[in-house]
């Protein structure tokens, strides 16, 4: 187990520079530059531009500069917002996406695990076909449409919540409820299969044969093995929902980490988006990591070699 | 109506139905759009736009930033607030040498920095000379090359000289000089400055040789002789004393002092950047000279601003703090202002599929001419475009009218410079354009058409030049016509899209020519534009850095230039070089009003639309208007809490009187006579 771990983790260093090497060779490919804008520069302050941030020299000798120094931990400064290191960009706008995310999975877990249980258990009964409508119906709104929604109702019609911008608990009640939709609806649909699956198992008619209550059998027997497709779907979820979600905080102005990411590649702001995308990077392979060892709780079959 | 269920059902619907309707009417019947509540801390809460790269006014051109920066900077001068005029900031007065190219500004004696620290002209020396300095990295740096030496200190040139004397510029160029006409006492400085033009060069070695090898002139004028960089000493900006400051230019630039209020100009305090260096735009290094200082900076969320007691008019602001709040989202933000949750909002915001709807409320919805205008610039570099033909048939064949009505909120554009921004041209036109129908012998009602759509004529002239238009059943083809070869390029963005089609559309009724659409992301989209490396035509909009027409007559002057269509001609840089150095502004504008009327006969672009301003304000917010750039003087803005006195049915916010702003736009102008 514990070799297991230190083999995933001495992995996860040379995959994120590879994708960071990947990224930087897609910004470079990508015509413009952080300084274009409607106005043409004069040519000598677009040469004293070049000269500073050293896009003067041959790429090769740029790209051993950015590796020297992303290897040491230090993206450098954002070129579009001077004077800001990008590594304090992203420790000052995680929070607000990790919150907004943390709190819309925590939501769609409850919701969906209680309805795809019940679902399961309660198979073709009308709870079954409402609770699954319902989940078709958020997998097929998206949260651009979901989101506007929500805003006409909450705070044009009821004046009940702000339409936009974070602030207190009322600011992130509509964006949470946005961001939840989807993933509960999927996590209900998951649930419910696997706990389908699960209940008609030979370990479970074990357990009812062994005489056990319909409750222990599902709660000490049937929901672990039950929730091994949600899991897998929640560590790629999770790295995705606390790195932000462009657009609920597009459509709620909420200054999260995916707003700023898009800024970014919009902007040409190479150090600010090989730094977002190497801190992406790690964040999934460590939720992976930490979903591949859960696993193993879950389920007594899986063993790590 | 037995059933329970079935009852159910209708009352169900019946509720929902209610909740729609009940939506559509409360936005409807109410005399303003969504909550409206005045905030009681006066604090005004504003949709700034993207968040600001930085908060260095020196650094970012931007317009987000550019309203921030009015807010917590000043300069000597500072714009009017309806009309954008310079009026008098920490300056309280000047005067302008005979030729326009030398001006004196007198200080006021009480300006402090937000710290407390008294501003002196030597305040502005240090700002101008590093807003050049070449690690600066100032994007605005262009809009001061008048000053002298300026452009040679930005760009790392070199003087020439050989023994005792410098080598003057006039001795290698066809250039006539004018002598210059100094004002204020005679300094070692001002004796330098008024000296004739010496002679720049490139400060790297290479280039330089290459430049020398080029003039066998030059190269024997400079056998010898030794290359001393221009300092920033040597740009002609001058303390006189504690408070006079002389600024002279290279050439006489009439419209130099509405430059002045540009964020480029406004101070920078000399005291934090030599302590904390590119730090010191932190909250807790900051140092301001504006009529707010800086509170909170919370990156993409708020930038939050509090009135200066240090500021020497803090007696005349009325706002207790103003905050910024940084959203992109078009549609976020109309949410917000309808919600209530801001008061007024940056221009160009409204959703074309809102403002049918929010124009309703004409008190709160700012649609007023605006100095930017819509075109599409055409390669000249490349066939078909090079022709002038071509490209005065493609120009003939769009209806501008029916695109603004289209558009719903623009005006049709037929030149460069839009029409109703400066008055005083648009005089200067009409007599130029008059002269010239009398030149030509033209009757006035054929005259009046020149220059606008005319699809019979597009068709003759593009037939003219080698590309036939024929009938083709109930429209017209042009089989020749390389279609293949060129594209309207276009940002992405629904907006450009639908001008794209609609312009497309025209053509294709007009000329039976079908061009293909091309949609880039913006800075891919820039970058073919600006090295003019695109097919056929560009979208490009402009917007006037100052008010004077030569921020729209100057888009196609020398190379490379603003216009990006690859377009050079000398002649046309002689008569708009002839027109800055007329000093009778009069003269002046019909020389440049001749010059866009050459230059409009050459149409390397196509005019499309005059901008207009978009966005809103909540009634209760007054003392702001929608002026032609949408540049904010907040200390004019106040926030009113009685609901009698809000905006009601208000017919034209910019001929509206209201005693409080015009009282203190008379007593801050009441010290410059020449300011209006």
């Amino acid at each position: 187990m514990l070799s297991f771990i230190i083999r995933r983790l001495l992995i996860i260093i040379p995959m994120a520079l590879l994708v960071v090497t990947l990224t930087w060779g897609l910004v470079r490919i990508a015509p413009g530059n952080f300084y274009s804008a409607e106005k043409k520069l004069p040519p000598a302050v677009e040469a004293n531009i070049r000269k500073k941030y050293g896009l003067d020299k041959p790429w090769y000798t740029q790209y051993g500069m950015m590796m020297s120094n992303i290897v040491r931990g230090d993206f450098g400064d954002s070129l579009k917002y001077q004077g800001q290191s990008v590594n304090e960009i992203i420790r000052r706008h995680l929070p607000y996406s990790a919150v907004i995310g943390l709190l819309g999975y925590l939501l769609a877990l409850a919701i969906g695990l209680t309805a795809g249980t019940v679902a399961a258990l309660k198979q073709n009964s009308g709870f079954d076909y409402g609770s699954m409508s319902l989940a078709m119906l958020g997998l097929s709104v998206p949260n651009f449409v979901l989101g506007p929604i929500l805003v006409l109702i909450f705070s044009f019609w009821l004046y009940l919540l702000p339409p936009g911008r974070w602030g207190g608990f009322s600011g992130i009640v509509l964006p949470v409820i946005t961001l939840s939709a989807i993933y509960a609806a999927y996590i209900a649909r998951l649930t419910r299969a696997g706990m389908l699956e699960v209940m008609r198992s030979d370990y479970i008619r074990t357990a009812r044969a062994k005489g056990l209550d319909e409750k222990t059998v599902l709660l000490r027997h049937a929901i672990r093995g039950g929730l091994i497709p949600v899991l897998s779907f929640t560590g790629p979820a999770l790295a995705a929902l606390l790195a932000g979600t462009v657009v609920v905080e597009k459509v709620f102005a909420i200054p999260g980490l995916g707003n700023i990411f898009i800024q970014a590649v919009l902007n040409r702001d190479e150090p600010l988006i090989l730094g977002v995308v190497a801190f992406l990077s790690i964040l999934i392979m460590i939720f992976n990591l930490i979903v591949d060892i859960a696993y193993g709780f879950l389920d007594p079959r899986i063993r790590y070699e | 109506m037995k059933d329970p269920r079935r009852l159910s059902q209708i009352l169900v619907l019946m509720f929902c139905i209610g909740l729609l309707v009940n939506g559509c009417t409360s936005s409807a019947n109410s005399r303003y759009f969504g909550k409206t509540v005045a905030p009681k801390d006066n604090i005004l809460r504003y949709v700034s736009g993207s968040e600001p790269e930085t908060l260095d006014p020196h650094i970012s051109s931007g317009q987000p930033e550019a309203r921030i920066y009015m807010a917590i900077y000043e300069g000597l001068v500072e714009y009017g607030p309806k009309d954008m005029q310079p009026i008098p900031a920490i300056a309280k007065s000047w005067e302008i040498s005979s030729n326009v190219d030398e001006f004196v500004f007198h200080l006021r004696d009480n300006a402090k920095w937000s710290d407390g620290t008294p501003i002196t002209a030597n305040d502005f020396v240090y700002s101008f000379r590093r807003g050049f300095a070449a690690d600066t990295l100032s994007s605005s740096t262009e809009l001061g090359f008048f000053i002298k030496y300026a452009e040679a200190f930005n760009g790392g040139q070199v003087f020439v000289k050989k023994g005792d004397t410098f080598l003057l510029a006039k001795d290698f160029s066809s250039e006539e000089q004018k002598p210059s006409t100094g004002i204020g006492p005679e300094t070692d400085f001002h004796k330098f400055v008024q000296s004739p033009i010496r002679l720049t060069l490139d400060g790297d070695e290479k280039k330089r040789a290459k430049q020398i090898d080029a003039d066998p002139k030059l190269k024997a004028a400079v056998a010898g002789a030794e290359f001393v960089p221009v300092k920033a000493e040597d740009i002609g900006v001058e303390a006189i004393d504690i408070y006079t400051l002389r600024v002279t230019l290279r050439q006489p630039a009439p419209f130099f002092i509405g430059l002045l209020a540009h964020q480029f100009f406004r101070l920078v305090p000399k005291q934090a950047i030599d302590k904390w260096g590119k730090e010191w735009t932190r909250k807790e290094h900051i140092v301001t000279c504006g009529a707010f200082r800086i509170k909170e900076i919370r990156p993409y969320d708020a930038l939050t601003l509090e009135k200066d007691p240090n500021y020497w008019d803090a007696a005349n602001v009325h706002l207790d703090g103003i905050a910024f709040y940084p959203v992109e989202d078009n549609a976020t933000i109309l949410n917000l202002y309808k919600g209530g949750s801001v008061d007024a909002f940056l221009n160009h915001t409204v959703l074309t599929s809102w403002i049918e709807q929010v124009r309703a409320f004409k008190d709160e919805y700012m649609n007023f001419p605006e100095n930017s205008t819509a075109y599409y610039s055409m390669n000249v570099t490349r066939p078909p475009f090079n022709d002038p033909k071509v490209r005065k048939a493609f120009a003939m064949a769009v209806d501008n009218d029916a695109l603004s009505n289209f558009r719903k909120i623009t005006k049709p554009l037929y030149d460069l410079t839009p029409t109703g921004i400066f008055p005083d041209y648009d005089k200067a036109r009409a007599k130029v354009s008059e002269e010239i129908r009398k030149e030509r012998n033209i009757a006035p009602d054929v005259w009046a058409k020149y220059g606008k759509f005319d699809a019979e004529r597009a068709r003759k002239t593009l037939t003219e030049a080698g590309f036939p238009v024929q009938k083709s059943g109930d429209g017209w083809v042009c089989p020749t016509f390389p279609t293949d070869k060129v594209s309207l390029m276009f940002n992405t963005n629904e907006n450009n899209r639908s001008i794209a089609e609609f312009v497309q559309a025209q053509w294709r009724q007009n000329l039976g020519i079908t061009v293909p659409l091309k949609s880039q992301e913006f800075k891919t989209f820039l970058k073919d534009r600006h090295e003019v490396q695109y097919d056929g035509l560009a979208q490009s909009l402009w917007s006037g850095d100052y008010m004077d027409p030569y921020t729209f007559v100057g888009l196609h002057y020398g190379y490379p230039n603003n216009g990006d269509a690859g377009f050079n001609d000398p002649k046309y840089n002689k008569m708009l070089d002839d027109a800055n150095a007329e000093l009778d502004p009069a003269k002046r504008y019909e020389m440049l009003a001749r010059a866009e009327f050459y230059l409009m006969e050459q149409q390397p672009s196509i005019p499309l639309t005059i901008n207009a301003t978009n966005w809103m304000k909540k009634p209760y917010v007054k003392g702001m208007y929608p002026n032609p750039g949408t540049l904010l003087p907040w200390k004019f803005v106040y926030i009113e809490q009685d609901p009698a006195k809000w905006d009601k049915d208000v017919d034209n916010v910019m001929t509206e009187s209201d005693p409080q702003v015009e009282k203190q736009l008379q007593e801050l102008t009441a010290t410059q006579k020449t300011a209006k």
